[in-house]
């Protein structure tokens, strides 16, 4: 029998280990079904902040969107300066939301916009989605083409991934530039309802720049 | 001085082994999915006319897998995803595999000018209207369908893919074959 320095045998030892895989599996296991993980940052490429929330299977991230950004891509999808003011000055995040489970997990990750709560000065709201702004643009008579961008560009109010599925699209809070809020994130995983809380999300401030003194 | 989480962190470096070897055997790409469609339906014909001013009905392509995408060009997933559909289309030529790009709601222009950073030599469609999208279960874009040679929807994938993927383009290849 071979001794080690600790003065056990090596077949102690592998029996040693060997309980330790098991419990480091349970470990690894139990680390994927852990609670969200939420970051903040800036994003690489918006170069502006971003709330995040990271689960098993699930990754949700806003990114902050300026007000001129905004302007800029709505009036080009044919919309008015006013419709385009009234858009902009309606607190817009760009969002993407994953399924980054691996292919095997048949896990399908389901949300719907209308049981998320924005948390804003001690009251509850609800963000303002697809439906909600489709009825403003018939009231003002928006260019269909117009209209067509904004259902397009939007995240959709409900959707359902699979493994690999994922959306980017804006997200409309209806606070002023500038507002701090948290979000309540919901999600269903198989059926089963989930939810993580973005503290201290801020709505991006409307930047204006002046020409310098001379 | 005895160590007694030597056999621990063994343990642990062990197991993480045999997950990321299992995971490394099973070569996927967790981006690179083509889910099955619970429920196949047929394919809603359609009639569009392409940026090249040609005239496209898709249920000429009944024989052929069609890879049918909904894209804008303002859409940044669309984009990302639109070089790796040119070179899958170059990759599948005389296969019997067809990529269509629909692209919802903008006008021959914006797609001509897009085009230009985009150089792409398969079809893209206009559904400058909405009328379209509308046939088929789209929520958000970018949505890709594949379609089997009998013409039934068969895989969805939502958001952008590396379609010249060798494991996409085998699932393709696959529904090729009796």
């Amino acid at each position: 029998m071979i001794r080690t320095q600790f003065g056990t045998t090596r077949l102690d030892y592998l029996v040693s280990a060997i309980r330790q895989v098991t419990l480091a599996a349970v470990m690894l296991s139990l680390a994927t079904t852990a609670a969200a993980v939420i970051n903040t940052g800036t994003d690489a490429e918006a170069e502006l902040p971003y709330w995040e929330v990271v689960e098993h299977g699930v990754s949700m991230r806003l990114v902050q969107r300026l007000p001129d950004q905004t302007r800029g891509f709505f009036q080009a999808r044919g919309f008015s300066i006013a419709d385009s003011e009234l858009i902009a000055q309606s607190c817009v995040f760009q969002t993407v939301f994953k399924n980054v489970a691996p292919p095997s997990d048949p896990d399908v990750i389901e949300y719907n916009l209308d049981e998320w709560v924005v948390h804003v000065a001690g009251a509850r709201r609800k963000m303002k989605i697809r439906e909600d702004w489709q009825t403003e643009w018939t009231a003002r008579r928006a260019p269909k083409a117009a209209q067509l961008a904004f259902e397009w560009g939007l995240i959709p109010t409900r959707q359902a991934y699979r493994s690999g599925d994922y959306n980017w699209g804006l997200s409309i809070f209806n606070l002023a530039p500038g507002t701090p809020f948290d979000l309540d994130v919901v999600w269903r995983q198989s059926g089963e309802r989930r939810s993580a809380r973005l503290k201290g999300v801020v709505c991006a401030p409307d930047i204006h720049v002046s020409p310098a003194a001379p | 001085m005895k160590t007694p989480l030597r056999p621990f962190l063994h343990g642990m470096l062990l197991a993480s082994w045999l997950v990321l070897g299992a995971a490394q055997a099973a070569g996927y790409d967790a981006t690179q999915t083509l889910p099955p469609l619970p429920k196949p339906f047929a394919a809603p014909d359609f009639t569009l006319r392409g940026e090249d001013g040609k005239t496209y009905r898709l249920s000429d392509f009944r024989g052929k897998v069609v890879v049918l995408n909904f894209w804008a060009t303002w859409c940044p997933p669309c984009r990302y995803e639109m070089p790796s559909m040119e070179r899958a289309h170059q990759k599948v030529q005389g296969e019997n595999i067809v990529l269509l790009a629909i692209d919802v709601g903008e006008s021959e222009e914006r797609v001509f000018e897009f085009t230009g950073q985009y150089p792409v030599t398969f079809p893209l469609l206009l559904d400058t209207d909405g009328a379209i999208i509308k046939k088929y279960p789209v929520i958000g874009l970018p949505t890709t369908f594949v379609i089997n040679p009998r013409g039934i929807v068969i895989h969805r994938a939502v958001g952008g893919r590396e379609w010249d993927n060798e494991q996409l383009l085998a699932q393709l290849r696959k529904l090729l074959k009796p």
